[in-house]
């Protein structure tokens, strides 16, 4: 029993968050389009975890991540200003993600600091920045390209009225990617082998320094990615905009690493972290609750969650 | 009356049985050995013991009284002390606090600790042990694992009438001299056969037969998990408790070599140093295995961890077949053909959260890959599959989790590692650490079989017989200098002894 709460605690109170809003909201909530919304409300938070997951998958945390994302945001939107387009904004801020993201590889890996205090100080590095080079100022109206904001408003059409969102399939895509990276690359299981021994893991020929560097340029270019589609979702990027991501995909990735016998990231198991927080907020908004009744909710969740898991692991 | 009673103990971890009918009976006054090959659940036995683990079935009774051990606790309470296989220390508080660790520390005015007084104490404790060279002050996470472990050994030793915990009357030990030089273990002996004349019951387990054999009065033999034999001592064979414990007739000693020494020279060590190392310069053959002997940390485990790059940088040269190396990360060494056995297979060897086959691959993971970059699973089970079956490793399969198996087993994991591939040069730090004697043979078997086919071994031990026997030549470190160089020819195990010790007399061949 004790081993069943275990394991699949999370699952199960998934699901039963699941059943309360279908029978608390029966008309809306188990439709379709409903969670054709919600995967559409998640998706730049799933992306962000997706590549969260990679670094916590080797022990490490990116706290930086929402700052990147707002700070992508801002770059694209400059660019677009500037008169350049599409491809180039978007290939701006990713290429900003990524080395934002290597900085971070460098100081953790090379340099040797905690990364909980090296990504705690370049999360205000590149929140100043995103205030620095846009002025504080939102962008917005016409500097924002339709190309580009209509992107999040596209979608593959399902049936009349709902269509699958294209931040959706981005979600979806760098999902896949990331599974496949983790699961069935070397380089995956190079970086599970950090996480697991480091010490043993570099005595068995792993290049510790140069996989960590790396994981962490993949999780930059995750909040880049996930900047940009929360910039084009509100046709505007403002210095704060992902200010919120950071605790929501860290959280995820923790409820994920709930559901493994060994406590191990696995990024199947954070889209099922991703979709509870999304659950939680689309269900509670429809319901017109207080978005802060959202946060003591989700928070004891993850404490209830966490400590479910550890049931048990006291005693062999 | 006997101290201790066990009798049919069960347990089964997830349906794979690791005790099925074990039975031990402990008297006080005696050392009663626990035998029986690797993954035959003497450690198992021991953590119901502990209160550790919870048996399905059977029943534990102390002077003949039936008791309940549910906690940790409940042991400490029935005057039960333990050594585990595994240590369990807290890195980054001193050995003073280790000691003390869960007992009332002293104080001052009441409320502030008396860190000197703490410090006294521990020393104390350790000096009970003989043992003076570790500051009590000191960051566990800073000694040596063989330190580390006395430091664990004085923490059981303790006068255990603090508070108001039972008096210790039996002491449980489960392979405590693994990790200790002769000197070391001697003084423990030394320690419990003190104990032992007070009346304590010892419970001692081991995987070398000569040391139980000297020191035990009984022994006891878990062969899959059941008590097949208890029998004094006196009068028993060294030969009878091996096939006792593998169930079938034996030889005991060492495989044959297979093939002379080829003259090519495989690795060249010139004028290496590091902070410790001073000056080393040696050699070793195609086909030879090179033994590297000296007392503890004397420089044999640095020698290795330099040449695969473990440390970071050093002075001197390195080669390979004639060819100059650099080599300043183990990524490298396993790249050109070295294999790298580290001393402790818990800290520096084993993932112990991944499966069998994911560990013995690690250093192989690039033959095993599929369209430049897809671990190709299927080929990786197969090779774990494949040298597990050599190293007679005992599991449920490559998958199971190197956490779920013996110390013995996850040694044989960490061998397999280093022969996969296979190798042109083997550096083997302590490599049949905690292995039984039967699984002893066939990993010597399988060197001879290596250097017969032309590979070169460098095999540190601190186990003399097993250098004497098996090293073609022996290079003796002291302080961190080789000392001298010998043959093996005639070699006898008290010599190299002497050798280690640094006594004059010994003519270098
Ligand atoms: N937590 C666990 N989960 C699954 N199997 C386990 C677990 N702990 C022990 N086992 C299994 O129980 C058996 C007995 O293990 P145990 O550690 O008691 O052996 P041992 O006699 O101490 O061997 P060694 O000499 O190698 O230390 C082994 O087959 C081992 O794989
Ligand atoms: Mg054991």
């Amino acid at each position: 029993m004790a081993s069943a709460l275990k394991t699949y605690g999370t699952l199960i109170g998934f699901v039963l968050v699941v059943l309360f809003f279908w029978i608390e909201i029966p008309d809306t909530f188990m439709t379709a389009k409903n969670w054709l919304n919600i995967s559409q409300q998640v998706s730049m938070l799933a992306v962000v975890a997706f590549t969260m997951t990679i670094v916590m998958v080797m022990g490490d945390f990116d706290l930086s991540v929402g700052s990147m994302a707002s700070l992508a945001g801002i770059v694209a939107a400059l660019a677009f200003r500037d008169g350049h387009g599409v491809w180039v904004g978007v290939a701006l801020a990713l290429g900003v993600g990524l080395l934002g993201g290597l900085l971070n590889g460098v100081l953790v890996a090379y340099v040797g600091i905690l990364p909980f205090v090296a990504t705690l100080g370049t999360l205000t590095v590149y929140s100043g920045l995103a205030f620095l080079v846009s002025g504080g100022k939102t962008i917005f109206g016409r500097d924002i390209p339709t190309a580009f904001s209509g992107f999040a408003r596209s979608g593959i059409p399902l049936a009349d009225m709902v269509s699958l969102p294209s931040l959706t399939i981005v979600a979806a895509v760098v999902l896949l990617v990331v599974w496949f990276t983790l699961e069935q690359t070397t380089f995956g299981r190079r970086l599970y082998a950090i996480g697991g021994n480091k010490e043993a893991a570099r005595l068995a020929g792993i290049r510790v320094r140069r996989l960590r560097f790396l994981a962490f340029g993949l999780s930059g270019l995750g909040a880049a990615t996930a900047g940009l589609m929360y910039a084009s979702r509100v046709a505007s990027a403002n210095p704060t905009q992902g200010s919120g991501l950071m605790l929501d995909a860290i959280a995820a990735v923790f409820l994920g690493m709930t559901m493994s016998e060994e406590g191990e990231p696995h990024v199947a198991a954070t889209l099922i972290g991703v979709l509870i927080l999304g659950v939680l907020g689309n269900g509670l908004t429809q319901m017109s609750i207080d978005s802060y009744v959202r946060e003591v909710l989700i928070g004891s969740i993850i404490v209830l969650a966490v400590a479910s898991s550890s049931l048990g692991k006291t005693k062999g | 009356m006997s101290l201790l009673s066990i009798q049919d103990l069960e347990k089964s971890f997830a349906g794979a049985k690791a005790l099925g009918g074990a039975c031990l009976d402990v008297r006080a006054g005696e050392v009663h050995a626990l035998m029986g090959e690797n993954g035959a659940g003497k450690s198992t036995l021991i953590k119901v013991l502990a209160g550790v683990v919870k048996p399905d079935t059977g029943s534990i009774a102390i002077d003949g009284a039936p008791v309940a051990i549910g906690s940790p606790a409940d042991a400490l309470r029935l005057g039960l002390r333990f050594i585990h296989q595994e240590l369990s220390v807290v890195p980054h508080l001193s050995v003073a606090e280790n000691i003390f660790l869960g007992r009332d520390y002293p104080r001052r005015w009441g409320v502030m600790i008396d860190w000197d007084g703490l410090n006294r104490r521990a020393a104390a404790v350790l000096a009970g042990l003989g043992v003076t060279h570790i500051p009590p002050g000191r960051k566990m996470a800073r000694l040596s694992v063989g330190d580390q472990m006395l430091v664990k050994i004085a923490t059981a030793f303790q006068d255990a009438s603090v508070d108001g915990d039972a008096p210790a009357r039996l002491y449980v030990m489960d392979e405590p001299t693994a990790a200790l030089s002769a000197e070391e273990s001697q003084r423990l002996f030394a320690v419990i056969r003190r104990l032992r004349a007070a009346g304590a019951g010892i419970i001692y387990v081991s995987h070398r037969l000569d040391e139980v054999m000297e020191l035990a009065d009984r022994l006891t033999v878990l062969r899959d998990g059941a008590t097949v034999a208890t029998r004094d001592i006196a009068g028993l064979q060294k030969l009878e408790v091996i096939e006792l414990m593998i169930g079938r007739r034996f030889a005991e000693g060492y495989p044959p070599r297979l093939a002379p020494v080829s003259g090519e020279v495989a690795l060249g060590v010139e004028h290496l140093s590091t902070g410790y190392l001073q000056d080393v310069s040696f050699e070793v053959h195609k086909g030879e295995i090179l033994g590297l002997a000296g007392l503890e940390g004397a420089g044999q485990s640095e020698v290795i961890r330099a040449i695969v790059g473990a440390d970071g940088g050093h002075d001197g040269a390195v080669s390979l077949a004639g060819r100059p190396v650099r080599i300043e990360e183990p990524v490298s060494a396993w790249a050109k053909g070295l294999a790298f056995l580290p001393r402790e297979r818990r800290q520096e060897g084993l993932v112990s959260s991944a499966s069998i086959a994911g560990n013995v691959s690690l250093p192989h993971l690039d033959d095993l890959v599929r369209f430049g970059l897809v671990l190709d699973r299927a080929a990786e089970a197969e090779q774990a599959v494949d040298l597990g079956r050599k190293v007679k490793l005992k599991s449920k399969g490559p998958k199971q989790k190197v956490r779920e198996l013996s110390g013995g087993n996850q040694q044989k994991v960490v061998f397999a590692r280093a022969i996969a591939g296979p190798p042109e040069v083997l550096l083997l730090d302590e490599p049949t650490r905690g292995v039984d004697v039967g699984a002893r043979y066939d990993i010597h078997a399988l060197l001879r079989e290596l250097t017969a086919e032309g590979k070169a071994v460098v095999l540190a031990s601190s186990d003399l017989p097993e250098l004497v026997y098996m090293a073609d030549r022996i290079i003796v470190f002291r302080d961190g200098r080789v000392a001298t160089t010998v043959s093996t020819e005639g070699l006898d195990q008290a010599r190299l002894a002497a050798l280690c010790f640094g006594s004059p007399a010994a003519p270098s061949a």
